[in-house]
């Protein structure tokens, strides 16, 4: 096991693993921006070290001053959350090349993961079902062609990054050509790779993920799935698990499917395998996340397994110390994103003081947050505040919890998109386990929320 | 980092310099003061920030404190002048201008000018207490002072008075202002943070009006 770990990251997630850090045994010490110097984290760590400015550029994601912050702290891990640097093998690769251990997948295997197209060709071998795709475009006329062999509509994607940077969806041959350019070049400013691929888009599709963890010795288990069709642009808002689009028969074939390709494929620590599910149920395998996730915590209720002890275990070199049948999934959970964000404005993200905070409690209550009153949300960074997570045994039960735990919440300082959450569950749609991942956008959330509170009334 | 600024900027300045990118420069430099800095000022005036760094396509720019002013603690304090680096004709981005990192006292009364001192009042107390200021640590790594770090080497702002060792590459510590070197708060061989106040320089005021 590790000594001292170099925690590369911020809010709730640092928090999360500085957690983990303690549960375990080992030292943590928090890497910071001067933006984050008064943060929980940096303040309850072992040691806080400054790496640099509160441009990300220069702090979480500079790999020199993140790996000269953990060799003169006397790490020797490096735990790099998600976002910033978490799917990063060149980094990777620099992080070992300092005998320091990334908390992560190997470098080669995150290299061999690291191409999205090469990835659904690679698991396409290994049994997973594959959504219809190209293999990267060479050209304009290249796009056009596989675009007619695929079938419109099409979806357009960039091979590095995600968070629905340089995708589009289009229907006709005249939208891709002019489509295309715009993709590229918001890919090429995003991900400094403008390489793009095309892949076959479902209308009302769900997003199901499955939960894996694979140790360096081959063995591995799926840890369930969690739905996150409740998005907003792209951007998931709400996760819960077990998913209500699939039967239980299917939910363990997808995710037997799905472990027995990554273990095949060489895959090691945890990570996530998104799919796209169709109205009938049939599941698409579209990329893999080779980190921690947000909505982690869904599946750590539901298993009881601490998910971010087990990636650090992983990663120094443990066994798994998990058969599948350990791995027993009880009840419902559902996790709401909390995000400094004006639903009544498009989601514009704000920052400020949280005058007030109370974290709501009771049975099956979990808040992940890196809130307390007089803390000042940053502008620089992404927008969580925390996440709330909810368990029941049974979806009703949690919903009805989740109901109470919304009202409890109480953040003052910042506006949040908590009553967009209140309005799912009030939504029809959604209490019927009936959403999809363009739902929010279609019916536009100001008329969701505006549906909602008439509903309440 | 200052000095890394400059690099940085000086690399991205090469690929340009086209006449239509100088003209897409000096659009941007009138939009920038015009428009983004008034915004900024009163923005950094509202917050506990002690900085606040805005980049558009190529274009960077920086508003700090004046030194002592920032809350939680005395930081950078070499990057005085609240002020945009935003370039000069024929270079697309600014290398900064001697103007800019020199004096503490052009970077000040152009805080000032601006009515943008935020911290109403303490600014008054602050200007009293500047008879001296310290270099601090541009990067996490392990500090190595130099030649001109001896105490009482008079100095100028901008002068290399050391290095940190960011994994084998040396960044150097910049004398923030004119003036005397005093102490060395940290041995040579010591971790350093970013933002570490590393090197005490004492203003002899009559010779800072000097300058």
């Amino acid at each position: 096991m590790f000594r001292r770990i170099l925690i590369a990251n911020r809010g709730e997630i640092a928090l999360r693993i500085l957690r983990a850090c303690r549960t375990l045994g080992v030292e943590a010490v928090v890497a910071y921006s001067e933006a984050d110097r008064d943060s929980l984290p940096a303040q309850l760590a072992d040691e806080a070290i400054c790496i640099g400015p509160p441009d990300a550029r220069r702090s979480y994601l500079s790999a020199p001053a993140v790996i000269s912050a953990a060799l003169v702290t006397g790490c020797d891990a490096i735990h790099p959350g998600y976002g910033f640097l978490s799917e990063d093998e060149t980094f990777a690769e620099v992080v070992r090349a300092h005998d320091l251990t990334f908390i992560g997948p190997p470098p080669e295997v995150l290299d061999r993961f690291a191409s999205k197209e090469g990835t659904r060709r690679l698991l396409g071998g290994f049994g997973l079902p594959t959504i219809p795709g190209s293999p990267m475009i060479n050209d304009d006329q290249h796009a056009l062609d596989e675009a007619d062999r695929i079938g419109y509509p099409v979806l357009i994607k960039p091979s590095a990054g995600g968070g629905g940077k340089g995708m589009r969806m289009v229907r006709t041959s005249r939208e891709l050509e002019s489509a295309i350019k715009i993709c590229r070049s918001e890919a090429k400013s995003a991900f400094g790779d403008d390489s793009l691929y095309l892949e076959k888009w479902l209308d009302d599709n769900r997003h199901v993920e499955v939960q894996v963890a694979v140790d360096r010795y081959g063995a591995g288990v799926h840890l369930g799935e969690r739905d996150c069709s409740v998005q907003r642009r792209h951007q998931k808002i709400l996760e819960e698990s077990p998913t209500p689009a699939l039967t239980s028969e299917a939910r363990a074939s997808l995710a037997e499917t799905a472990i027995r390709a990554v273990v095949a494929a060489g895959y090691e620590n945890i990570g996530t395998l998104e799919f796209l599910v169709d109205g009938s149920g049939n599941a698409f395998f579209i990329e893999i996340n080779c980190r921690i996730q947000v909505e982690h915590p869904v599946t750590e209720i539901l298993t009881g397994i601490d998910l971010v002890a087990l990636q650090i275990r992983i990663a120094a070199g443990e066994p798994l110390g998990l058969r599948q049948s350990d791995v027993v999934l009880r009840g419902h959970a559902i996790e709401f994103r909390i995000n400094a964000e004006d639903p009544a404005h498009d989601f514009r993200p704000g920052a400020g003081v949280i005058e007030q905070y109370h974290a709501p409690g009771g049975p099956g209550i979990r808040m992940d947050s890196h809130l307390y009153p007089g803390y000042e949300v940053p502008p620089y960074y992404d927008s969580l505040l925390g996440k709330l997570i909810v368990w029941g045994p049974d979806r009703e039960t949690a919903i009805a919890r989740s109901r109470s735990a919304l009202e409890e919440l109480l953040i003052d300082g910042v506006t949040t998109n908590v009553d967009i959450h209140r309005a799912l569950l009030e939504n029809e749609t959604f209490l019927e386990g009936r959403m999809t991942t363009n739902l929010l956008d279609r019916v536009g959330s100001a008329a969701f929320l505006a549906a909602a509170a008439a509903g309440a009334r | 980092m200052p000095d890394a600024d400059r690099q940085r900027e000086r690399g991205t300045a090469g690929a340009r310099g086209s006449e239509a990118s100088r003209k897409a420069d000096h659009a941007g430099i009138g939009r920038l003061t015009d428009e983004l800095l008034p915004a900024l000022i009163a923005k950094l005036g509202t917050t506990q920030l002690g900085e606040l760094e805005v980049r558009e396509g190529e274009w960077q720019v920086r508003l700090r404190r004046p030194f002592g002013t920032a809350p939680g603690q005395g930081r950078r304090a070499g990057d005085k002048p609240s002020r945009s680096q935003p370039g000069h004709e024929g270079h697309g981005h600014g290398r900064a201008a001697p103007e800019g990192t020199r004096g503490s006292k052009a970077g000040a009364a152009g805080a000032a000018r601006s009515g943008a001192d935020p911290t109403n009042g303490t600014g008054a107390g602050d200007e009293r207490q500047k008879s001296r200021t310290i270099a601090t640590s541009p990067a996490v790594g392990i500090f190595t002072p130099g030649s001109r770090a001896a105490s009482g080497t008079r100095i100028r702002a901008g002068d290399s008075l050391g290095s940190v060792n960011v994994l084998g590459v040396p960044q150097d510590v910049l004398a923030p202002v004119d003036g005397i070197v005093g102490s060395t708060l940290v041995e040579a061989g010591t971790a350093v943070e970013y933002g570490q106040e590393l090197i005490r320089i004492e203003l002899a005021v009559p010779a800072a009006e000097a300058l």
